[in-house]
C-alpha cells in the first residue's frame, strides 16, 4: 500500500522497521501525520507552485526577447545580450531569490495550518499549478518579453545616442535583472533575512559584474573575449537609460499588482482570510494590551461588586459547582442561605432532578 | 518513555532536528501584504510621477531643432552610378540646397542617417578582430573576420572584417548662403566625437616610429579608397585606427535604421552661438552605395538635450502609462469601495 501510494508515509515502531524502507516519509508516532500533511505537505506545495510559476515566467521573459530582436535583425539570431549575461543570469542573477522562496516560504503560519485543515484543500484540488496557471505565467512572461523589447526600441531605434548595440543590449539587460527581481519580491510572501540577502545581493552582484566584464582590465588581457569595454560606465550615466528602465518596470509590475490586489479583494482564499484574520486579531491583542495598560494599576476589585445582576457569589457558598457528595451538599445547602437555591430549584424543577445523575457522571477528562 | 523521562529532558532522540530558528522554519519575518492604502497610494504615487515626467520629457524633446534631409533620393544621378561597383574610382558630387527657418541654438550636430542597413546581422557583428584593433600584432586568418582577412597574395588587411570594409566614407560639407553672392564654410569638429574609452582604451594604433610604417606589411581593405593611416592626415590623434568616424562605424548600431554622429559644429564666427537661419547648402562626394540594398541615406542636423533627441517616444509612453495607472487607480479604489466582500474573519 505505501508503495502504490503517491505519498507512503511508514511509521517505524516496535514492530519493524519495514514500512520504513518502503516509505516516502517515515516517523516513530502516529500523530506526526497531522503535522506533516497540514503544515510540511502544504506549505512544500505551495513553495513548489510558486517556484514552478516564477521559473517559467523570467525564463520566458528572458528568450522571448530574442524573439522579437529577430524580426529586426534580419532573423540572423543576433543575441539582444552579451553573451556572459546569458550564461549567468539563470546560474548568478536570478537563481538565489527563487531558491530561498522555496525553501522558507510560508503563507499561513503552523499553528494557523494546523487550526484550519481545510487550508489543505488546494493541493488535493490541484490548484496552485495546473494548466490554466501555466498558462498564465507564460503569458505574464511574454508581455513582459514584450514590454522588455519594445520600449527600449521604441526610444533607441533612430535616436541622436545610445543607439549602438551594446548600450541596447546593457538596458535590456538591467531592465530585465530588474523586472525579474521586483517580480520576486512581489511572489516572495515571507521575507527572512536570508530573502533580503540573496534578492538584494544578486541585484548588487549583477552590477559588480557589469562593471566588472566592462571594465578595462580584463578586456585588456582578453580583447576578443570581453568586447563590451566602457559599456556599463557610458551607458549608465545617461539619464535616457534610467527613464527607460524605469518606465519599463512599472509598466510590467503595476498590471500584476492591480490583479493581485482585485483577486485578493474580491475572491480572497481561505488562506488570505486566515492571513486577514491573524492581522486583525494581532492588533485587538495590541489595543487590550494598551487598554490593560491604561486603567489597572494594582486594582484588585472584582467585577462582581459593579455587575448589574447578582452575579455568582450565591453559587459558589451553595458549593453546588463543588464536586461533592449530595450528603454534604444538603448540609452545606441548609447552612448557607438559601434563596437563590430555591429560586433555581423553583426555575429547574424537573430539571435538576434530571441533571443530578449526570452531574454525577461528569467523571474528570485528564487526571 | 519510563527510561527516557528518567534520563532526563536533555536526552533527545538522534534524529531530532536542532531546535534552532532555522531548522524549526521560525524565522522572524517580514510578512508584507497587499493592502488597499499601500496599492492605492502606490498607484496614485507611480500615476502622478510617470505624467509628470512625460511632460517633462515631451517638452524637452519639442524644445530640439531638427532638420533631415534625404539625399540618396534627390543624388539619383550619383546612386545610379554607385550602383555599378566598378565605377569605384569615378568621383560623384552632389548639392543639395535647404533653407533653416529658425536658428540652431546652441550645439549642433550632424549625423548621417542610413535606412535598411543591417548593423546588427549576426555574421556582420561578429567579423571583427578587437586584437587587431587594439594595435597587437595578431593572426587575423583566426578571427571571426573571414572572408575579409587577407588578399590572394597573402597581404592581410588592416583592419580586417565585415565591419570595417563596409565603413561610411561620404563626405559632407555645409556651406552657409550669407548672400546671394557669399558663400561661407561652415566649420565642424571632427574629433571629440567618441566614448573616451572608445578612443583611448579599446581601439589603438600600432606603434612604431611613425604611423605608415606601423600599417607595414597591411593594406587597406577592398572598399576602403585609402589605408587606415591616412584616414585623417592633419591629425596625428585622429588617424589609424583611432580615427573618430571609424571607431563610431565600428561601434554597430542595434536596429536597421540608425543614426551617427558625423560632425559637431565649432562655434566660430558667425557660428559662435549656433547655425542662423538662412540659406545652405550641403555639398556631398558619394561614395557609399545604398540602392543595391534597398537602403536610403540622409543627413540630420540637430540639436540636442538632456533627454535625448527629438524622439517623442519615451515622453508619450511615460504620459499614457501615468495616465492609465491613475485611471486603473481610481477604477481600483471604486470596485474596492463598492464591491468587496466583507472580510469574515473567525470568531473564537
Amino acid at each position: 500500500m505505501i508503495k502504490t501510494a503517491h505519498i507512503g508515509v511508514g511509521i517505524s515502531g516496535q514492530e519493524g522497521i519495514q514500512a520504513v524502507l518502503a516509505s516516502d516519509y517515515s516517523f516513530s508516532q502516529f500523530k506526526f501525520l497531522q503535522r506533516l500533511l497540514l503544515v510540511h505537505g502544504r506549505w512544500s506545495y505551495l513553495r513548489m507552485c510558486k517556484f514552478l510559476c516564477y521559473f517559467f515566467y523570467k525564463n520566458f521573459a528572458f528568450t522571448m526577447v530574442h524573439f522579437w530582436f529577430g524580426f529586426f535583425c534580419g532573423f540572423s539570431a543576433q543575441t539582444v545580450y552579451d553573451q556572459y549575461f546569458i550564461t549567468l543570469y539563470n546560474i548568478v542573477y536570478t537563481s538565489l531569490p527563487v531558491l530561498a522562496m522555496g525553501v522558507f516560504d510560508q503563507d499561513v503560519t503552523e499553528q494557523r495550518s494546523m487550526e484550519y485543515p481545510k487550508l489543505y484543500e488546494p493541493g488535493q484540488l490541484n490548484l496552485l499549478f495546473n494548466k490554466r496557471e501555466f498558462f498564465i505565467c507564460i503569458a505574464q512572461g511574454i508581455y513582459t518579453s514584450v514590454l522588455l523589447f519594445f520600449i527600449p526600441y521604441g526610444v533607441f531605434a533612430d535616436a541622436a545616442q545610445l543607439a549602438d548595440y551594446q548600450s541596447f543590449a546593457v538596458t535590456v539587460a538591467t531592465s530585465l535583472v530588474i523586472v525579474v527581481s521586483v517580480q520576486i519580491g512581489l511572489d516572495t510572501g515571507f521575507w527572512t533575512a536570508i530573502n533580503h540577502f540573496f534578492i538584494w545581493g544578486s541585484l548588487a552582484v549583477y552590477f559588480a559584474i557589469l562593471f566588472a566584464m566592462h571594465s578595462d582590465g580584463l578586456f585588456q588581457m582578453f580583447p576578443n573575449q570581453f568586447r563590451f569595454v566602457g559599456n556599463a560606465q557610458n551607458t549608465l550615466a545617461q539619464p535616457t537609460v534610467w527613464l527607460t528602465i524605469t518606465l519599463t518596470t512599472v509598466v510590467c509590475i503595476m498590471p500584476v499588482v492591480a490583479f493581485r490586489f482585485l483577486k485578493l479583494d474580491l475572491k480572497p482564499e481561505l488562506s488570505d482570510t486566515v492571513r486577514y484574520t491573524q492581522l486583525v486579531r494581532k492588533k485587538q491583542r495590541a489595543q487590550h494590551r494598551c487598554m490593560r495598560r491604561v486603567g489597572r494599576a494594582g486594582s484588585r476589585r472584582s467585577g462582581y461588586a459593579f455587575s448589574h445582576q447578582e452575579g455568582f457569589g450565591e453559587l459558589i457558598m451553595s458549593g453546588k459547582n463543588m464536586r461533592l457528595s449530595s450528603l454534604a451538599l444538603s448540609s452545606f445547602a441548609a447552612r448557607s442561605s438559601s434563596s437563590w437555591i430555591e429560586t433555581l430549584r423553583k426555575k429547574k424543577g424537573g430539571d435538576s432532578n434530571a441533571s443530578s445523575p449526570s452531574g454525577g457522571a461528569d467523571k474528570p477528562l485528564k487526571g | 518513555m519510563k527510561n527516557k523521562n528518567s534520563q532526563g529532558a536533555q536526552e533527545c532522540p538522534s534524529r531530532c532536528p536542532d531546535n534552532s530558528a532555522f531548522k524549526q522554519q521560525k524565522l522572524p519575518a517580514w510578512k508584507p501584504k497587499l493592502t488597499a492604502p499601500s496599492v492605492l497610494s502606490s498607484f496614485f504615487t507611480i500615476g502622478v510621477f510617470c505624467l509628470l515626467m512625460g511632460i517633462c520629457i515631451i517638452l524637452s524633446a519639442r524644445s530640439v531643432k531638427e532638420i533631415q534631409i534625404n539625399y540618396s533620393d534627390i543624388c539619383l544621378s550619383c546612386s545610379k552610378l554607385r550602383e555599378n561597383s566598378s565605377n569605384w574610382d569615378k568621383e560623384c558630387n552632389c548639392s543639395v540646397h535647404f533653407t533653416l527657418q529658425e536658428n540652431m541654438l546652441g550645439d549642433v550636430f550632424m549625423y548621417y542617417r542610413l535606412q535598411n542597413f543591417y548593423q546588427n546581422h549576426r555574421r556582420y557583428a561578429l567579423s571583427r578582430s578587437d586584437a587587431q584593433l587594439l594595435g597587437q600584432d595578431v593572426n587575423i586568418e583566426n578571427s571571426n573576420c573571414a572572408p575579409f582577412t587577407t588578399y590572394p597574395n597573402g597581404t592581410p588587411m588592416a583592419p580586417c572584417g565585415a565591419i570595417a570594409n563596409s565603413m561610411f566614407n561620404d563626405s559632407i560639407q555645409l556651406s552657409y548662403h550669407l548672400n546671394s553672392y557669399t558663400a561661407i564654410q561652415v566649420p565642424w569638429l571632427k574629433s571629440g566625437n567618441s566614448w573616451w574609452s572608445d578612443k583611448n582604451v579599446k581601439f589603438r594604433n600600432p606603434t612604431s616610429y611613425n604611423l605608415s610604417s606601423a600599417f607595414a606589411g597591411t593594406t587597406r581593405p577592398p572598399y576602403w579608397q585609402k589605408p587606415a593611416y591616412l584616414l585623417d592626415e592633419e591629425d596625428e590623434r585622429n588617424n589609424g585606427y583611432i580615427n573618430d568616424d571609424f571607431i563610431i562605424w565600428m561601434r554597430v548600431s542595434a536596429f536597421p535604421t540608425f543614426r551617427n554622429l558625423y560632425r559637431r559644429l565649432h562655434h566660430t564666427n558667425q557660428f559662435a552661438d549656433g547655425l542662423p537661419a538662412g540659406n545652405y547648402t550641403f555639398h556631398i562626394t558619394y561614395n557609399f552605395p545604398v540602392t543595391r540594398l534597398k537602403g536610403k541615406k540622409q543627413v540630420v542636423l540637430s540639436t540636442i538635450t538632456w533627454s535625448g533627441g527629438s524622439n517623442l517616444f519615451l515622453g508619450i509612453a511615460y504620459t499614457v502609462s501615468g495616465a492609465v495607472t491613475v485611471l486603473a487607480g481610481f477604477i481600483i479604489t471604486a470596485i474596492h469601495l463598492k464591491l468587496r466582500k466583507k472580510k469574515t474573519y473567525f470568531q473564537r
